[in-house]
């Protein structure tokens, strides 16, 4: 039996990484991914992916950052009318909960104890910054050169963070134990379960 | 080992340039705002230190002072290049002004050198002024007068240019026939050159990415012909297996492009500048040049100075205000402005926007919706 194709949408290059991870676990064939350049600009496009999800399995990531107090609203708000093929999840607050839930695999690509790592990234209000900031006290200069801003740095991250991001989503991170520490992640791999059953249950 | 500080005067379209320089350097500008002119520096000094090169050549190449001097520069007619460089523990400072004598010879009016702010050089000095001839040529390229400062010398020897254009590597007869043409005319030249060794290695890695980048490709070879003209061959994994390889002249523009900037980002660790890297290559390639030159920099430390006008390449959440200079031409110069300096765009970027979502509309022509009208003009 071949797994069922799917395309995907995610705001910036280093969520394909996960994306594309999670969709091999799930057992899906990824078929396009439509890398958008921010929340803003796949906001603006939602209505098409759905429009699209009515006649193909579709995959959207998009984080929760601060657009709404939890995952279900910003969806309700966002999404009113989903297509039946639309899995449209939402990590919260950033896809970056979800690779620090893999505390183990994150703290030796870090190069941090694990105990530094909390073990609910879902109730983290700024991921993004406790990854970085973790980075910051790392043991290897490398990571600590790639991940976190130079100082006098407008950016709020390190010249290689997304490069890093991939590096990791691609080659270290493993979601099925992230799951056991983010409801998010877990919640959405269920839902991509479910979505791989229905359709090939239908063939 | 890299340039920490820019200052110009009357160079080319440049009034005046004071800038701090990264190891990355983004330049966005407007067409013909001078990003090649401002890359043009750095080529210029390697120029004058190069062995075939000198002073002279250099300023000839580019047909002469007047050429290079600033239309604008009225009250001060000398040129001013001055540079800073981080080497080994110890900063270095070179300062060089000219300008020409009344038979329009290129000719040195100040050259200094400064290490850990001490003088190692000061001209004009004594002998200048007994032999006037001595102002036609800079220590720089003198084995016997820069012994002091030889570091710097070799440093700006080693400048990388690279600017691929892909018909020059299919055809070579067309290019110049020079050495390092930094246009691709003795690419392949350059990589039959290397020793077997270090070729195959970096062929592999080359390789490697190739396969990530391109759909189908599989492997490449290079070798020479009965007349010893080098050849790259290709093989893709979709044709007939017997339809055999592809040479370099069947390569795409992308491909070739691709190629030209993975064999340089390997190929040495002085600085690199490059022209629009993104040119022929798919926008999900070009959105990773800015990372694969983080990690680039991190390694070797090499300092890589580029300009661009791709939205995708400028995406970067890595990308720093600090590494984008804007430069905007208005009705006398253009002016040089590092992205960080902007109080404008600290805020968007503050506010969450991408450096290319706040550099690119500010380096867009005011009026350029109006070319539309061009389609009605015959």
């Amino acid at each position: 039996m071949t797994s069922p194709s799917i395309s995907v949408t995610v705001e910036g290059n280093s969520d394909e990484a996960l994306a594309r991870k999670l969709l091999e676990l799930a057992e899906f064939t990824v078929s396009y991914v439509y890398v958008q350049g921010g929340k803003d600009r796949l906001d603006e496009k939602l209505r098409a992916f759905n429009h699209a999800a009515k006649f193909t399995p579709w995959f959207v990531l998009r984080d929760l950052d601060q657009d709404a107090p939890c995952a279900p609203d910003l969806v309700k708000e966002l999404l009113p009318d989903r297509a039946v093929n639309m899995c449209f999840r939402i990590p919260v607050r950033t896809a970056e909960s979800w690779l620090l839930a893999d505390r183990k695999n994150i703290s030796q690509f870090l190069g941090v104890p694990m105990s530094k790592i909390g073990a609910n990234p879902d109730d983290l209000d700024d991921p993004k910054t406790v990854l970085i900031n973790l980075a910051r006290k790392s043991k290897s200069k490398q990571i600590r050169e790639d991940i976190v801003p130079p100082t006098n740095a407008v950016a709020r991250v390190g010249p290689a963070y997304v490069s890093r991001i991939i590096e990791f989503s691609n080659e270290y991170w493993d979601p099925r134990k992230a799951s056991k520490n983010s409801k998010s992640l877990a919640k959405c791999l269920l839902a991509l379960e479910k979505l791989n059953q229905a359709l090939t249950s239908k063939t | 080992m890299r340039f920490t500080h820019l200052k110009l005067e009357n160079w080319r379209n440049f009034l005046k340039v004071d800038v701090p320089l990264q190891r990355r350097v983004f330049l966005v500008g407007p067409n013909a705002s001078g990003k090649s002119n401002l890359l043009d520096v750095f080529r210029f000094l390697r120029d004058i230190a190069d062995d075939q090169g000198g002073f002279q050549r250099a300023v000839k190449s580019r047909r002469g002072v007047s050429k290079l001097r600033s239309l604008h520069a009225r009250r001060y007619p000398n040129i001013v290049i001055d540079v800073t460089i981080e080497m080994e523990a110890h900063t270095w400072n070179y300062r060089l002004e000219f300008t020409q004598d009344n038979l329009r010879r290129p000719i040195v009016s100040k050259e200094t050198v400064l290490r850990n702010g001490d003088v190692m050089l000061d001209r004009p000095n004594d002998q200048d002024v007994s032999d006037s001839e001595l102002l036609t040529q800079t220590h720089l390229e003198q084995i016997n007068a820069n012994k002091e400062f030889r570091p710097i010398a070799d440093f700006f020897k080693k400048i990388r240019y690279l600017h691929i254009v892909p018909q020059l590597i299919r055809d070579p007869d067309r290019s110049s026939g020079m050495q390092g043409d930094p246009f691709g005319g003795d690419f392949l030249e350059q990589l039959v050159r290397m020793p077997k060794k270090t070729l195959q290695s970096r062929l592999r890695r080359i390789v490697g990415a190739l396969k990530v980048a391109v759909p189908n490709f599989d492997e490449l070879e290079l070798e020479r012909d009965e007349r010893g003209t080098p050849h790259l061959k290709g093989l893709y994994s979709h044709w007939r297996p017997d339809a055999g390889w592809q040479s370099e002249d069947q390569f795409s523009d992308g491909t070739l492009r691709l190629l030209g900037l993975l064999w340089v980002f390997l190929d040495g660790t002085a600085p690199l500048l490059l022209e629009e890297p993104e040119l022929s290559l798919h926008y999900a390639v070009v959105r990773n040049i800015p990372g694969i030159l983080a990690r680039l920099g991190r390694r070797t430390g090499r300092q890589v100075m580029l300009s661009t006008h791709s939205a995708e390449l400028l995406a970067d959440e890595g990308i720093d205000a600090n590494e984008v200079f804007l430069l905007r031409p208005t009705t006398e110069d253009t002016v040089v402005t590092v992205a960080s300096h902007d109080l404008e765009i600290r805020h968007l970027l503050e506010g969450g926007l991408s450096i290319a979502d706040v550099v690119l509309p500010r380096t867009a022509p005011p009026v350029v919706q109006q070319l539309t009208l061009f389609g009605d003009s015959l």
